[in-house]
């Protein structure tokens, strides 16, 4: 009985995918020939045309190899935009939308002075923002799990506002302590602690609720 | 025999038709796609699997592990609502083939 296993591995050589995903293309194209070679057998075939008259059904293994890698490959990329990009630019549009609508309709944050080393430092609290934000962290994450994401994935699909505004800070900081002179004579670490604090952990932390929420109420209805 | 060419178009058609008669798994659809067409369509590995799961991606197939009554473990494929789905406007886009070609080219019985 040939060992179907080692020979579709011999021809296909390494696919250039997750281990656990490369071994379920092998178990399978693998179960596909020797059903075929079985098949062949009980017509009274004989073993050595049996498998030489399996080996032609996989046609070229080199373009096998080609379509099966760049299949699952396209599969990788669609699973990706659906899991986790699709839903993070959904996040962060709704996140960031819905703190316009609020400034724009005349919400007034609600400030508390840190001190003055040089210029003034505040926390800045839009409260209805932050109050809102963990619905929206609950649909991201929603919308994530519904397809078929988990873990970490999700929490950051449901914190991606708050993580684009730390990616925003950490371009932006940098980039104004070259080219400004007066950032880097009134940089303040206190400042920027705070401004982290306002924009990111804050707002972070309201999404997450919201994403763990949505997880507990989805565990309770499964 | 149909040339490759003229095969590569037909094989969504052809997995979609036999899936709609319930799961199969990988060496079952080639062979019953062989069997049903009476042996003008054959794919190879090459050609099966490739599109199984680039429709698996698009959800118009679920494929999953079964072990069979001999023990064997075999993925099996089935029809989606959204494979199903494509069954009839790809029918009748076929079938506006087929006639386009009876009246261009006089070809019989297509």
């Amino acid at each position: 009985m040939p060992d179907w296993r080692a020979n579709v591995r011999e021809q296909l050589g390494a696919l250039r995918l997750e281990p656990a995903e490369a071994e379920e293309i092998l178990d399978e194209l693998a179960g596909h020939l020797e059903e075929c070679y079985d098949a062949l057998l009980a017509r009274g075939v004989p073993e050595e045309e049996a498998f030489a008259r399996a080996c032609e059904q996989a046609g070229s293994w080199k373009k096998l190899r080609r379509g099966v890698t760049s299949a699952k490959r396209e599969g990788i990329m669609q699973k990706r935009v659906k899991q986790f990009w699709m839903p993070a630019l959904v996040t962060l549009l709704a996140g960031w939308g819905l703190l316009t609508l609020l400034i724009l309709s005349g919400v007034q944050p609600v400030m508390w002075y840190l001190g003055d080393p040089p210029t003034p430092i505040y926390l800045i609290f839009y409260w209805p923002w932050l109050v809102l934000l963990p619905l929206i962290g609950a649909a991201g994450g929603y919308m994530s799990r519904k397809a078929r994401a988990s873990g970490w994935r999700v929490y950051l699909v449901g914190s991606f506002p708050a993580l684009a505004m730390a990616c925003v800070f950490l371009v932006i900081l940098p980039w104004s302590l070259v080219v400004d002179a007066h950032v880097v004579r009134d940089f303040a670490w206190l400042g920027l602690t705070a401004m982290t604090f306002s924009w990111v952990i804050l707002p972070g932390i309201a999404l997450c609720i919201g994403v763990v929420l949505e997880g507990l109420r989805k565990a309770k209805a499964a | 025999m149909i040339r490759t060419e003229l095969k590569r178009g037909t094989a969504e058609l052809a997995v979609l038709s036999v899936l709609e008669e319930g799961s199969l798994h990988g060496y079952e659809i080639g062979r019953r796609i062989e069997e049903q067409s009476g042996g003008a369509l054959r794919y190879t590995l090459a050609a099966l699997y490739p599109l199984l799961y680039r429709m698996e991606h698009r959800g118009w197939l679920r494929g999953e592990w079964e072990t069979g009554s001999s023990g064997k473990r075999r993925r099996c494929y089935r029809l989606l609502p959204k494979g199903r789905k494509m069954l009839k406007p790809m029918r009748a886009e076929w079938e506006d083939l087929f006639r386009a070609l009876r009246r261009l080219a006089k070809v019989r019985h297509a």
